[in-house]
């Protein structure tokens, strides 16, 4: 464990964002609805999970989303066929998650820029066949799959804020673990290979094996959000795991900024928040959103936590020389 | 069968048509233009806008058409993708995505969002031996024939073909003889785009044309630029019609899985070299990366 | 002619050149010696405009040109032959000539006969494809591409790196020839012969640095010093 250890006081500080951070998602719910604040934390897991391969890693993917998608049917489909106990969902859908993404990752990690980008999104549209057409038998294709959930003990997860905190919970285990990685010497590493690939080699690493680790850890950690979908909405359809999704999750670091986590969160809250307000005053919110696409990447590329940054250094997505 | 085949030229074509474009923007800048698949859309649906304006004489609307999509994608390369060269990958991704975004969104506000038919203007197939070839198919196949021949022509003989075929391979070397390389791009990316509304035009007959279109065809483009190999244009022409009959065969048997059994294919291209290099690993064979 | 003013030069974060200043004067052949990784093309690229300095001047004919485009430091009469040897490889011979004699406004026919005379077996290969042409072959296109439209100033970049003897010799008479010509030059060169006959001055280079320079070089025993430079 020494690997990927950090200092104590490091993790003091990371347990103080802790409560801050949950405690301004509680400050939410009380704000605005509880469904939206729900799906706000669900999909600021798989912003956080993003932002590991491609903020750290630095490799763009249009196929995330099919590790969110594979987590919510699995997750549906164990719920349906196996049992109805949410815990045994979840780890499903993350289990089935890590086998793919091992599997697709060992190949896929080989290349990159565009045609990295692009393998993923192949494999995403092959996902995305696969539980609208291919499969169908088992997902019910277009028509989707509805599962209920059983209660555990005292934690019956038809009841909504029951959910919300569990799903709070799970974002904070999710961005505790990231934060440990990223600091240890593991995640200088990652971020090292980011900068310069050749040169890590030459110090003797196996660059491979890192990439591998970190293409894989961030594909299984983005089937938990799909899971926790699957269990809240007890229904799911292909638009869970449709290539279109990974623009919206690309949105989300953009308007947060990349690189340091706390941008994953603000962006996935933001980005939400945004299309939420948006695709109900605004008809033509793809032109507005586009728009604000095209303003973002040629004026505030570094997101808002990259602005905040010049005051906080906390918010810096640090160089691979500090750490 | 043999109709699929033709079918499967036919797509082949269009592909070819818009993918020219795309693969030479990439070639040259590094830039993956998405926009390329808006101004497609834009130019077939000015197309069908200006079809019963002309009597319906399909050449001079297509005239029409182009004309009114060039100065489009002249803005385009101005002031978006101009910006983006020698930025990062990612950026030209979001930035030309978000114009296609709003593009598509545009269209739907003008023209709506109900798919808009149009109708086979030649109308009349020959037959032999029993099947049925739509003379329009021909047509189409043999257009992508002469612009691959003409395309050939421009980048070996003319000098403007010559400075870009230079420029796709040493764009410092253009630069440091005095050329402004630059200019020369804007040139061919406007042809690019015209040569793209070219092809959305051609298959509007065969296909309806919806808002999405766009997005649809940019997806197999990718496709095949990637595994012709992006700035190669005859490996561009011979990916098109491969992928072309892909989706052709594919539809036939499984259709479906037409559209995705092109991603399969790419994806093969794209890994076959991460297949080799992984076997390498597994089994402990060949040298350490 | 070119005065090039303490210049620093960073790719990035990181500094490469330091506070360089070299000078050349109408008619010279200066040389740039130094250690792999010394900053000698790194100072190339920059005079060329490929890259711009964050500090320091580079003049030319009197105009501050530094942030200059390469194609327009180009259009001025200063043209530049990377080290890597890449010539137009799908074109031919003549069509490399051609570009170049089109973005000089040069008559390609006398393009191709000065080409000629600078190296007459060029003659049997003008239909070549460049990419077939072997290393010396090659420089010495670049070479003759560089000079179409009689520019001022050449900045060549190791022209006999990777070269057999005997091409070498080649290039040593291009050079020497363009030198009675003439035509002012900057060239980075490891290759002490050379150097040492066709040198006015030589500029020492280390670690982004100017370490010394040689004004008058055929009164030292040039080759020993360097040698231990080297």
């Amino acid at each position: 464990m020494d690997f990927i250890s950090i200092a104590p006081y490091k993790r003091g500080i990371i347990f103080r964002d802790l409560a801050l951070i949950g405690g301004a998602f509680v400050l939410l719910a009380f704000f605005l609805r509880l469904n939206w604040v729900i799906d706000f934390t669900i999909f600021a897991i798989l912003v956080l999970s993003y932002d590991l391969l491609y903020g750290y890693m630095g490799r763009l993917s249009f196929g995330h989303v099919l590790y969110y998608g594979i987590g919510a049917y699995t997750a549906s489909l164990f719920l349906v066929h196996v049992s109805p106990n949410p815990f045994g969902a979840i780890a499903a859908g993350i289990a089935v998650g890590a086998v793919v993404a091992s599997v697709i990752g060992f190949i896929v990690v080989q290349t990159e820029g565009a045609p990295f980008a692009l393998v993923n999104l192949a494999f995403n549209q092959i996902g995305y066949w696969l539980a609208a057409s291919g499969l169908q038998q088992i997902t019910r294709g277009e028509d989707g799959l509805p599962s209920s959930v059983a209660a555990v003990g005292f934690l019956d997860f038809n009841d909504k804020p029951t959910v919300f905190v569990f799903a709070l919970l799970c974002m904070l285990a999710v961005f505790f673990l990231l934060k440990t990685f990223t600091l240890s010497p593991y995640g200088v590493l990652v971020r090292s290979m980011k900068e310069n690939d050749d040169r890590v080699q030459f110090l003797g690493y196996d660059t491979f094996r890192y990439q591998w680790l970190t293409f894989v850890l961030s594909s299984t950690l983005a089937a938990l959000p799909g899971a926790l979908y699957a269990i809240f909405y007890g229904f799911v359809a292909p638009t869970v795991i449709i290539p279109f999704g990974n623009i919206e999750v690309i949105f989300a670091i953009l308007i947060g900024g990349a690189g340091n986590l706390y941008g994953a969160l603000v962006g996935a809250v933001a980005f939400k928040l945004i299309s939420n307000i948006l695709a109900t005053t605004i008809t033509r919110w793809e032109m507005f959103l586009g728009a604000l696409l095209l303003v973002l990447v040629f004026k505030f590329r570094r997101g808002l936590t990259g602005y905040v940054a010049d005051f906080l250094p906390r918010f810096r997505g640090k160089p691979a020389t500090e750490g | 069968m043999i109709e699929t085949l033709l079918y499967g030229f036919t797509i082949g074509a269009i592909l070819y048509f818009f993918s020219i474009g795309l693969s030479i923007t990439f070639g040259t800048m590094q830039i993956v233009n998405f926009a390329h698949g808006m101004v497609y859309a834009l130019g077939v649906y000015f197309f069908i806008t200006f079809l019963p304006f002309v009597g319906r004489i399909f050449p001079l609307a297509l005239v029409l058409a182009i004309l009114l999509s060039l100065p489009i994608a002249y803005v385009i390369e101005r002031f978006v993708i101009r910006r983006l060269y020698g930025e990062s990958l990612d950026y030209a991704i979001i930035a030309t995505y978000a114009v296609l975004l709003m593009g598509t969104d545009a269209i739907k506000w003008i023209w709506g969002a109900a798919p808009q038919p149009v109708s086979d203007p030649v109308g009349v197939g020959i037959r032999i031996l029993d099947v049925n070839f739509p003379l329009y198919r021909i047509f189409i196949a043999a257009s992508a024939l002469a612009l691959f021949g003409a395309l050939r022509f421009f980048f070996r003989r003319s000098i403007v073909g010559k400075i870009v075929a230079a420029a796709l391979e040493d764009r410092e070397g253009v630069r440091c003889l005095g050329l402004n390389v630059n200019k020369y791009f804007s040139i061919v990316f406007v042809i690019g785009s015209g040569l793209a509304v070219l092809g959305g035009v051609l298959y509007a007959p065969i296909a309806t044309s919806e808002p999405y279109m766009g997005f649809h065809i940019l997806l197999v483009a990718f496709a095949v630029v990637i595994v012709g190999g992006m700035g190669n244009l005859t490996g561009t022409f011979i990916s098109a019609f491969i992928l072309g009959m892909v989706i052709a065969v594919t539809g036939r048997f499984y259709s479906t899985a037409a559209d995705t059994m092109v991603f399969v294919v790419m994806a093969l291209v794209l890994l076959k070299d991460s297949f080799r290099k992984s076997w390498q690993r597994l089994t402990g064979m060949g040298t350490r990366a | 002619m070119l005065d090039v003013k303490e210049i620093d030069v960073a790719y990035g974060h990181a500094k490469v050149l330091h506070d360089v200043s070299v000078r050349l004067n109408v008619g010279e052949t200066v040389f740039i010696v130094g250690r792999n990784g010394a900053g000698k093309t790194t100072l190339l690229r920059t005079i060329a405009g490929l890259l711009h300095p964050t500090k320091g001047t580079i003049t030319h004919a009197g105009q501050e040109i530094q942030g200059f485009a390469p194609e327009e430091v180009a259009r001025r009469g200063i043209r530049y032959v990377a080290q890597d040897k890449k010539v137009f490889s799908n074109l031919t011979v003549r069509g490399n000539v051609e570009l170049a004699a089109h973005a000089a406004g040069e008559d390609l026919k006398a393009a191709l006969k000065k080409l000629v005379d600078l190296y007459p077996k060029f003659s049997q290969f003008l239909e070549t494809k460049a990419g077939s042409l072997s290393g010396g072959q090659r420089e010495i296109l670049l070479i003759g591409r560089a000079v179409v439209g009689n520019p001022k100033i050449l900045l060549i970049d190791e022209p006999t790196e990777g070269l057999a003897a005997i091409v070498i010799d080649e290039i040593f008479r291009i050079l020497n020839g363009m030198k009675e010509n003439k035509v002012s030059a900057i060239i980075v060169e490891q290759n002490l012969a050379v150097v040492a006959k066709l040198a006015d001055r030589i500029y020492m280079m280390k670690e982004g640095k100017i370490h010394h320079e040689i004004a008058n070089p055929r009164e030292i025993v040039a080759t020993a010093e360097l040698e231990e430079f080297l």
